[in-house]
């Protein structure tokens, strides 16, 4: 991919606040992807998995 | 510095957002989850400590599903799962545009939208997303930059049955342009 501005792509999307040079879209696509997925990565994690690397842990300990 | 076992622990909610972009399917996804954490865990001595374990971790995953999806392929296809089995809960069932981005996210190649995801919610970089997909930099920027095009172009215009979202998407820039000229703040209009 090239840079500039016919078609090229956006810069990173690194800096929080530069929401500001990003196009309409561009915001209204991260807030939905947001609203999509941040509640699987915020939900508790499974005891099964959590048991499952613990005893894994254990078994490893010295 | 964590143990290896702490490091596993904490990247749980990134990789359950990357397996989720994967497999589009919420169940799907936690069993993905488990199974690369499985995979990792056998692999851990070949983990070497002070190297990207977060880009390990994610290959791991990644690889697992690749797998799973050619030993699936004999019988079903990854684009037979239901679409709507992005949208998290009945709040957001009940939003038309957040239906409608889970239908047109759906629609996008695995890689494609597995990259937008891991840039735009996880805020990754284009160089931790080609160290963790194991792709050039240029290909993780090329995947992003097609993703968001291809999405706007069906929400905008090219998705037949989203006559009103497109009317409600050029409403948006309209209101926003208008601001923008007059110095004012748009965060009020993202509201889904």
């Amino acid at each position: 991919m090239t840079g500039g501005k016919d078609g090229a792509p956006e810069k990173p999307r690194q800096a929080e606040n530069s929401s500001e040079h990003e196009n309409p879209f561009d915001i209204w696509l991260k807030r939905g992807l947001h609203q999509l997925f941040d509640d699987v990565a915020n939900e508790p994690i499974p005891e099964e998995l959590l048991r499952l690397i613990e005893e894994d842990r254990d078994d490893r300990a010295p | 510095m964590s143990s290896f076992h702490d490091q596993v622990i904490q990247i749980l909610p990134k990789l359950r957002v990357q397996a989720l972009s994967l497999t589009r399917n919420r169940s799907a996804a936690e069993d993905l989850v488990q199974d690369a954490v499985c995979n990792a865990l056998a692999a851990q001595d070949s983990f070497i400590p002070g190297t990207n374990f977060s880009a390990w971790m994610h290959r791991i995953l990644r690889n697992r599903f690749i797998s799973d999806l050619r030993k699936r392929r004999e019988t079903t296809d990854i684009d037979d799962v239901p679409a709507s089995s992005f949208a998290s809960n009945a709040t957001h069932e009940d939003s038309l545009a957040l239906k409608d981005l889970s239908m047109a996210l759906s629609r996008l190649p695995a890689d494609q939208r597995e990259a937008l995801v891991m840039v735009v919610v996880q805020g990754m970089s284009y160089e931790a997303l080609a160290e963790a997909t194991g792709c050039a930099v240029g290909t993780a920027k090329s995947r992003v930059f097609r993703a968001r095009r291809q999405l706007e172009a069906w929400m905008t215009g090219d998705l037949p049955a989203n006559d009103k979202l497109r009317v409600k998407v050029a409403a948006l820039r309209a209101t926003l342009d208008d601001r923008r000229r007059k110095g004012l703040k748009s965060d009020d209009l993202f509201t889904f």
